[in-house]
């Protein structure tokens, strides 16, 4: 998931959909995000690459919307319902993930076990 | 001394945070100043006399390195025996030749070599010879004024004083020589002789026209002159070449007064002058023979000459080059001269073992930390130990302790120096002088503390050591007597209203360290446990916390209602009785030690005194425990508020911010809360008032300090109807509102939003302000622009939430900006007691760390992220400061 400045990212991502839950008047996901790059990337433990300024998933709470959808903690978050994720502030990211209108968002999700796995695949 | 000052940070919620911030232990100090040479170095040069015999001659030297003395120095030629031949003729064979001059002017010394003859023919060492030792010339060139008070004679210990200023040097003109006599001490001695070198020399000397400066505090005072050898280095050449000599006549004659009781180096800075010596123009004028001073390597080759006192003068021109110059300390450990040093500590000779100590402490002061390292591999630790140990001579114990003390700021040496010397320092420094005695002599009258250097050195030394992390404390907490010796050694200071000195802020701060934690590490402690469970694991803690993330409010209000019933029953203070007198660390949470920690905040002048004092009450207040909850209730007893609110004007702002911390955990008890409330509240408005829009350009509040202040402020008007409203007859609210609309720093708008969103929430209030203006949506669009900066602060841990800033209550803005939205459907494990079981498994409280100077290790319980550790700590040095702090958010 190294970044090369001019270079379109490829990564091996997993969809990931998930579906609000209404908690009086606040839709939560169930996680937490951290990153952007408005933020420090030498802090992120879950980055390969400390400077990667990505939107990552620093927590997941039990049984919320997002762990039922597969999140997973320490996943890089590449879109979210087609918005970039990956050059954007925290700020934007958050706005992105908790806009009231949209019930459902589906995030397009990468991380390394991912990426090992289908290196496995193709070797053999 | 500079201090090495390092913090640490500390997580970032405030008001969720456990209820009891610490302070955290003190950093390190200082380390001690580098010494500077003092002792004579005897300086072997070779000498190439016209004739072509060459003759070596060691010079002893006296390192006064400080200031390049520029002494018109007349040589006095001495014999070959030492003594100096008056007769007042020609310059002194080769000595008398610039070079020399140059050093002895520096010096204060004779001809170098003379002065060398002198002093091998007295064994190789000034020593204390009580009189000056040669001849008058010499004589006059006593050691330095700088010599240690304490030492009468004029033993050619370290030189102080070196009394050429070199700050003048730039003064000197490229004529003729104004030449300010530095040094000289007797003018009696010089005669201004046209001694063609002589006159580089003196150009080359700082003037000492004001006197040398005196350096009492030899021991670990800075030295503050420049390196005269560097000076006079540089300005040699140019000297010469202007002068060619001839300045000698122009010379106005020396002040006598220059230095009245300065010891003249005994030409010590002879082997400056060689050094600077070597120009050739210079060599070139001179017909003479000359010498050259010994390189590097040839010194540390003379440590291993078979004869001793080549061996203690290599030592002692070893510590002068050494002195203020990195670069040589770099090149002694690379061309392997520490074992060198550190083997001949264990030297029969006293005097070799003397040097040889100084010449360690030079190479071990610096920020430079390889030197501290190599020591410690060659075994210096012990060696210097045992030196210690076996040692009579004070100024030997002096060096040892000041080597010591330089070493243990180096961390990885802490638990080393603890290992091999805790209990020699202890018994054979710390008790005796504190004046402590272990059985106490019911007949005679307790004895006085001595604030000798040697004690002053070794607390330092154990200041730092016993930042080093919980396992250091406690060690030091069990090792028998210092405990009980550093109280005495503090009583007896208050006692005799001598607070403002170095040794007792080391003791305070060794005080405030060893306090820290102490509800979680002195054995026993879950005796005296009380109230909440340590693990967040029971459903009434969850519940607890639950509540708390409900809102600012509920949970604390909770707690705050079983806070207050806790202390009640404590409100008549019975102490639990004892049988026997406390002893050991036992004695750092009596009842006793907060009339101790008083005295000192009331009577201390000196602020590292004053912080850490107020530390150790910030400490000892922030227990879960019995014995915090009786020492809050003694603080009040003792009427100690009211002399911590008074320190809140102080400008300083580490003690404001240990200050304002200390309250804060002091208002756990709900007396000294609402009293507090009532008395505090119109300096710590003041102090947000003055963070806001300060009175002065430069005036402004540190960022810890701010957040300190309000989130004290926040601690004392939550769950307090009566503060919240002398908070607002304080005029608080506009001035928080100011500071979070104005303030730069997220952490302080984020404090202040808080405290206002606390404020908010009594309803009781609400008319009062609504009168003064404040409409619910300009409150909260203070409160939520204070918000505004997204990066909410959450210093350390990257997964570090942030608070609730936002109270559903409060809610009037634009939904979307919320931080924090509690997961209570989800059940207990929401993000908020992770944060919660972080947070109390730390214990410390950004804001409730008193700390000092070194980073604190990272608390083990912690849940620490991988990747990079905490960064240091924040108060100082910031590293992480330019960047953002790492937030995130939950969605």
């Amino acid at each position: 998931m190294s970044y090369i400045p001019g270079q379109p990212v490829t990564a091996v991502v997993q969809r990931v959909e998930i579906h609000k839950l209404r908690q009086g008047e606040n839709l939560i996901l169930g996680f937490s995000i951290g990153g952007g790059i408005d933020q420090d990337p030498s802090q992120n433990p879950f980055s390969e690459d400390k400077t990667d300024k990505g939107i990552y998933v620093t927590r997941v709470s039990e049984g919320g919307p997002a762990e039922i959808a597969g999140l997973q903690i320490g996943d890089k978050i590449m879109q979210v319902n087609g918005w970039d994720m990956t050059m954007v502030t925290h700020d934007q990211a958050r706005k992105r993930l908790t806009k009231r209108s949209e019930e459902v968002v589906r995030l397009l999700v990468t991380r390394q076990s991912l990426q090992k796995a289908v290196q496995r695949s193709m070797l053999s | 001394m500079p201090a090495e000052l390092r913090q640490e940070q500390s997580p970032g919620s405030q008001a969720s945070l456990a209820t009891m911030p610490e302070a955290p232990e003190v950093l390190e100090e200082t380390v001690t100043v580098e010494e500077d040479p003092g002792t004579p170095t005897s300086h072997v040069s070779i000498v190439t006399s016209e004739d072509g015999t060459t003759r070596r001659t060691e010079t002893k030297v006296t390192k006064t390195v400080k200031t390049v003395t520029t002494r018109t120095v007349r040589q006095v030629p001495v014999g070959p025996d030492g003594l100096p031949l008056l007769d007042g003729g020609p310059p002194l064979g080769p000595f008398a030749d610039g070079p020399l001059d140059r050093h002895f002017l520096l010096r204060g010394g004779g001809p170098a070599a003379t002065l060398s003859r002198a002093y091998l023919s007295s064994g190789g060492s000034f020593t204390d010879g009580p009189e000056p030792r040669d001849v008058p010339s010499y004589g006059s060139l006593s050691r330095g004024l700088g010599v240690r008070p304490a030492r009468g004679a004029l033993c050619p210990g370290p030189v102080d004083g070196c009394f050429t200023l070199p700050g003048r040097r730039e003064a000197f003109p490229a004529g003729p020589e104004p030449v300010p006599p530095a040094g000289r001490s007797q003018p009696e001695r010089f005669q201004a002789e046209p001694y063609g070198l002589e006159d580089d020399t003196r150009s080359l000397a700082a003037d000492d026209e004001g006197g040398p400066e005196l350096e009492p505090d030899y021991g670990t005072a800075t030295r503050r002159r420049p390196e005269c050898g560097r000076g006079l280095r540089s300005r040699a050449y140019e000297d010469v070449a202007d002068d060619g000599g001839e300045l000698m006549e122009e010379r106005p004659p020396f002040p006598a007064a220059t230095a009245p009781l300065a010891q003249p180096e005994r030409g010590s800075l002879g082997s400056l002058d060689r050094v600077v010596r070597r120009s050739p123009s210079v060599d070139s004028a001179r017909k003479e023979p000359r010498w050259r001073d010994p390189e590097l390597p040839e010194v540390l080759a003379m440590l291993r000459h078979p004869v001793d006192p080549v061996k203690a003068n290599a030592a002692a021109y070893l510590q002068h080059l050494c002195f203020e110059n990195e670069g040589v300390k770099r090149r002694v450990r690379q061309l392997r001269g520490l074992p060198l040093l550190v083997a001949l500590l264990d030297h029969p000779r006293a005097e070799v073992r003397r040097r040889a100590c100084g010449a360690l402490r030079n190479l071990s002061y610096g920020r430079d930390t390889d030197n501290k390292a190599a020591i410690r591999d060659c075994g210096g630790v012990p060696a210097l130990v045992r030196l210690l140990r076996a040692a009579r001579d004070n100024e030997v114990r002096e060096l040892v302790t000041g080597t010591l003390w330089n070493l243990s700021s180096y961390e990885p040496l802490k638990m080393v120096i603890i290992d091999h010397g805790l209990q020699t320092l202890t018994h054979e420094v710390i008790v005796p002088h504190s004046g402590w005695e272990r059985e106490p002599n019911e007949d005679s009258k307790p004895r006085d503390a001595e604030w000798t250097t040697v004690f002053k050195n070794t607390s330092g030394c154990l200041r730092n050591v016993s930042s080093d992390g919980a396992e250091a404390r406690r060690r030091l907490r069990e090792c028998e007597g210092l405990v009980d010796a550093l109280l005495h050694a503090l009583q007896s200071a208050v006692g005799r209203k001598d607070t403002d000195n170095k040794s007792v802020e080391n003791c305070v701060c060794i005080m405030r360290n060893l306090s820290y934690h102490v509800h979680k590490e002195v054995p026993g402690a879950d005796r005296y446990q009380e109230a909440e469970p340590g693990p967040p694991g029971g459903a009434a803690g969850s519940q607890r916390r639950r509540r708390d993330d409900a809102g600012c409010f509920g949970g604390k209000k909770a707690k705050g209602k079983k806070d207050g019933e806790m202390d009640r029953n404590f409100d008549t203070l019975d102490l639990p009785k004892r049988t026997e007198a406390a002893k050991g660390f036992e004695l750092l949470y009596q009842p006793e030690v907060v009339r101790l920690y008083l005295s000192l905040l009331t009577e201390s002048r000196n602020f590292n005194t004053l912080e850490a004092a107020a530390g150790a009450l910030q400490n000892l207040s922030a227990g879960n425990w019995m014995w915090a909850t009786y020492i809050r209730a003694t603080v009040r007893k003792e009427r100690g508020l009211p002399v911590l609110v008074e320190l809140l004007q102080s400008e300083t702002d580490k003690v404001v911010r240990a200050v304002a911390i200390a309250l804060r955990n002091l208002s756990l008890d709900r007396r000294n809360k609402d009293l507090i409330g009532s008395y505090a509240m119109a300096e710590l408005v003041r102090n947000v008032r003055n963070a806001q829009a300060p009175s002065r350009p430069g005036a402004r509040l540190e960022e810890d300090t701010v957040v300190a202040v309000l989130n004290t402020i926040h601690e004392i008007v939550s769950d307090s109807l009566d503060n919240a409203r002398s908070l607002l007859q304080a005029r608080g609210v506009p001035a928080l509102v100011a500071l979070g609309a104005a303030s730069q720093s997220v952490r302080e708008a984020k404090a202040a939003s808080h405290v206002l969103q606390t404020v908010w929430s009594y309803k009781e209030l609400r008319g009062a302000l609504q009168k003064d203006g404040w409409t619910k949506a300009r409150f909260q669009s203070a409160a939520a622009t204070a918000k505004g900066p997204k990066g909410a602060p959450s210093p350390g841990g990257f997964d570090d939430s942030t608070l609730p800033l936002v109270d559903k209550s409060l809610d009037g803005e634009k939904p979307g900006s919320r931080d924090v939205i509690p997961m209570e459907a989800l059940g207990p494990d929401g993000y908020s007691t992770v944060d919660r079981r972080e947070r109390r498994a730390r214990g410390s409280d950004p804001t409730g760390e008193a700390s000092e100077k070194e980073p604190l290790k990272p608390d083990p319980g912690r849940k620490v992220p991988p990747g990079p550790s905490r960064p240091a700590v924040r108060l100082v040095d910031a590293v992480g400061d330019a960047k953002p702090q790492p937030v995130d958010s939950w969605v």
